[in-house]
């Protein structure tokens, strides 16, 4: 929003700023970043890039062993932000500026491996793959092909807790549960209710609780699509799409999303939507600077409340639903760009990346749990070093699941149903009412 | 012999223009045209662009929520423009005025303006957050503010006049002193006082000021994007602050419509320069003093 025209330049003037606009919306032309030769060359410079701080770490680490083995073959790593990961990824492999490796989550793969923006992950990667997660291969497999290389499996979905606020409030996380039409099978909200306090230390079940000025909240309800709202449609017998059509809306469905809503706006167990619908960490911060009772994430917050929390927590089964406990499960893989100029080269890498040798790193330092099954066992034996008990999310993972979001359009239908779960969220427009637009507005948006 | 100098000089001209000339063609021609190509065809970024025809106008002018943001693009303006320019005019006489202090809050004002747009956006989130915001906290309320339909246009709004008024009593102020003192002693001389000099005397004199500064505060109003966006992203609660730059945005870079976000700007594009040229039609029937 600045100006810097000329005065008297009035119509140039016009002209320009609205060629501004204008610019925004054309593409940049090509160039050729991190790539120093080609294939044959002495020196090649292959890039990776992918959202999470903690993996590149590993990455880098896993590189530097590479690079000793290959020596005409650099490596280099580049971060962006996973809220425009996908906006800017987009935008660059149109424009040629992607890496030549790139990870690339289950609900976005579909557009670029439908157009040719992918290489397949083909014979040569006959020794490694039997090595992978069957999952994540099944997950990554379109139109009979495989376009990824397993890199992280996001284990199931757990509890993070707060042990003193629990035992204050006499709680037992192992084994809650929730139900929508029964109050009286419903161990979760009581429980939720107990741990929720205001300013004059009373409970969100007491009659005179002052929703106004609540300082500790019980659970972390909140538009989280992995975290939260999948597992209780899953663990309601619902589902959210049918191949890639979107029935969220369906009755099982519904039900859920109305009962993680209750718990925001009608019971207080957890922060207004305002805070949280355009702030996914908001809540895992409040967990971490101890305001929230029970964090339900998965094991990509685990290196987080580690480093960050300063009381004692564990972690506890998420509450079981009508259906049992059911959780989302996802896996991430690094794709590789088919404009890469040294193909031979990123396969090289792309094959360390998916060897037990390369990925071991990931578990190494306890940043993600490694889609090569040979090296999982890094992961766990950090954390039992650290006296962190994470075999809740294995479990949650070895019990009945609900697959991650697919679509060959999926990014245009969450920007279609996002504005409209921020209001549902916010308690403005009725649940069912608000997902059946959600969902129309979604599936024209998918098949566009 | 001349006709042979005067083509090496003009040549040489050329070749100094050369820089700015390929800065123009290359930054703002070409996108123009790349951006007319764009509308006629469907393209996803990935996919080849198939050539359409006239659908992407079609589909855009019956999208309601393209309708919407123009109507909200427009209220925006109207919300900022007016406040941005009388509150510069003022801070801008009262800096004139020589008062102590005067130097302090010159800069002070301006910082707003220095700062990238997108940073100040993610400062002023805070202020106007929930839990644990600033605003919130000073004034002992539970406003959500960014996410209420009836605050969040005015909020928004409210941060951008902030960031721009520095920039405006800049303008201000330099016509302010352009202003011969013998006139403003005349006037005085014939009895007017500080009020009907201000009025009949100072604000005809700022007509070209003001021309400019409405000019350019109008067009980058159009365009706001960076803190609108960073305060409340997806189009706000209701869509009440998408406007139509996050419209083009979210057009293109989120859901991957080229060719329709490029319809949009086509019309932002028309719809500034129409703008421009009434205003312009505007000022150039008034009568200018020629000070010079």
């Amino acid at each position: 929003m600045k100006s810097f025209w000329r005065k008297g330049a009035t119509a140039t003037a016009a002209l320009g700023a609205a060629v501004l606009a204008l610019t925004a919306t054309g593409c940049s032309p090509a160039a050729d970043k991190g790539s120093t030769a080609g294939s044959s060359g002495p020196n090649t410079t292959v890039t990776v890039r992918l959202w999470d701080e903690q993996v590149q770490k590993a990455y880098e680490a896993s590189f530097k062993e590479f690079e000793a083995k290959n020596p005409n073959i650099t490596v280099k790593t580049t971060l962006e932000p996973f809220s425009t990961y996908f906006d800017k990824l987009r935008t660059d492999v149109s424009g040629g500026n992607a890496d030549d490796i790139f990870w690339v989550s289950s609900s976005y793969f579909a557009p670029y491996a439908d157009n040719g923006s992918l290489l397949e992950i083909g014979s040569e990667f006959d020794s490694e793959k039997s090595g992978w997660v069957p999952a994540a291969v099944d997950q990554y497999t379109r139109n009979g092909k495989l376009w990824g290389v397993p890199q992280l499996t996001d284990g199931g979905i757990a509890v993070y807790y707060n042990k003193a606020m629990l035992a204050k409030a006499g709680v037992d996380p192992s084994d809650l549960s929730w139900n929508p039409t029964d109050p009286s099978k419903d161990t979760f909200l009581k429980a939720a209710q107990k741990l929720t306090l205001d300013a004059n230390g009373k409970t969100a079940d007491d009659p005179s609780f002052d929703k106004d000025h609540i300082v500790q909240y019980g659970y972390n309800a909140s538009q989280d699509l992995q975290a939260i709202y999948y597992n209780f449609i899953g663990s309601n017998g619902g589902a959210f799409q049918d191949g890639e059509k979107f029935v969220f809306a369906s009755d099982k469905s519904a039900q859920a999303f109305q009962y993680v809503v209750d718990l925001i706006n009608k019971y207080h167990v957890s922060p207004g939507a305002a805070n949280t619908n355009d702030n996914g960490d908001f809540l895992r911060d409040q967990f971490i600077q101890g305001h929230v009772a029970m964090f339900q994430s998965g094991t990509y917050n685990l290196k987080n409340v580690s480093d960050g929390a300063k009381f004692d927590w564990a972690i506890a089964p998420i509450p079981a639903g009508p259906e049992g406990r059911v959780s989302v499960v996802n896996n991430i893989v690094a794709a590789a760009n088919a404009k890469t100029t040294h193909k031979d080269a990123t396969l090289k890498v792309l094959q360390w990346l998916g060897s037990a040798e390369g990925s071991k790193f990931i578990g190494a330092e306890g940043a993600a749990v490694p889609a090569v099954t040979a090296a999982q066992s890094s992961y766990a034996d950090f954390w039992k070093a650290k006296g962190v008990d994470s075999s809740q999310f294995a479990k949650a993972a070895e019990g009945k699941t609900i697959s991650a979001p697919v679509g060959s359009n999926y990014g245009a239908a969450a920007n279609a149903w996002k504005p409209i779960f921020n209001e549902i969220f916010l308690g403005r427009t009725p649940v069912k009412e608000g997902l059946q637009k959600a969902q129309d507005a979604a599936n024209a948006a998918m098949t566009q | 012999m001349a006709s042979k100098r005067a083509r090496r000089e003009a040549g040489i001209g050329y070749l100094l223009l050369a820089p700015s000339l390929f800065g123009i063609l290359a930054f703002l021609i070409f996108p123009i045209l790349v951006v007319i190509w764009l509308s006629l065809n469907s393209w996803n970024l990935l996919s080849p662009a198939k050539f359409v025809g006239l659908e992407n106008f079609v589909r855009v002018f019956q999208d309601t929520a393209f309708l919407r943001s123009m109507t909200v693009t427009v209220l925006f303006v109207l919300l900022v423009i007016p406040l941005q320019t009388a509150l510069g005019l003022f801070s801008a006489t009262l800096l004139t005025r020589g008062l102590p202090g005067s130097g302090f809050f010159r800069v002070i004002y301006v910082i707003p303006w220095i700062c990238a747009p997108l940073a100040l956006g993610v400062v002023w989130k805070w202020i106007f957050a929930p839990t644990g915001g600033a605003l919130n906290a000073v004034l002992g309320t539970n406003t959500s503010w960014l996410t209420d339909p009836a605050l969040a246009l005015p909020a928004v709004a409210a941060v951008s006049i902030w960031s721009q008024v520095g920039y405006v009593t800049l303008f201000f102020m330099a016509g302010l002193s352009a202003i011969p003192a013998q006139i403003l002693d005349a006037a005085r001389i014939d009895g007017s006082g500080p009020w009907q000099t201000f009025w009949l005397v100072k604000l005809p004199l700022l007509r070209p000021t003001m021309f400019f500064v409405l000019v350019t505060g109008i067009i980058s109003s159009f365009q706001a994007f960076d803190s609108i966006y960073a305060l409340t992203p997806n189009g706000g609660p209701q869509g009440t602050t998408d406007v139509i730059a996050t419209r083009i945005y979210g057009e293109a870079f989120q859901s991957f419509n080229l060719g329709r976000a490029s319809v949009m700007a086509l019309v932002l594009f028309v719809l500034l320069v129409a703008v421009t040229l009434i205003q312009q039609l505007y000022f150039r029937k008034r009568i200018t003093y020629d000070l010079s």
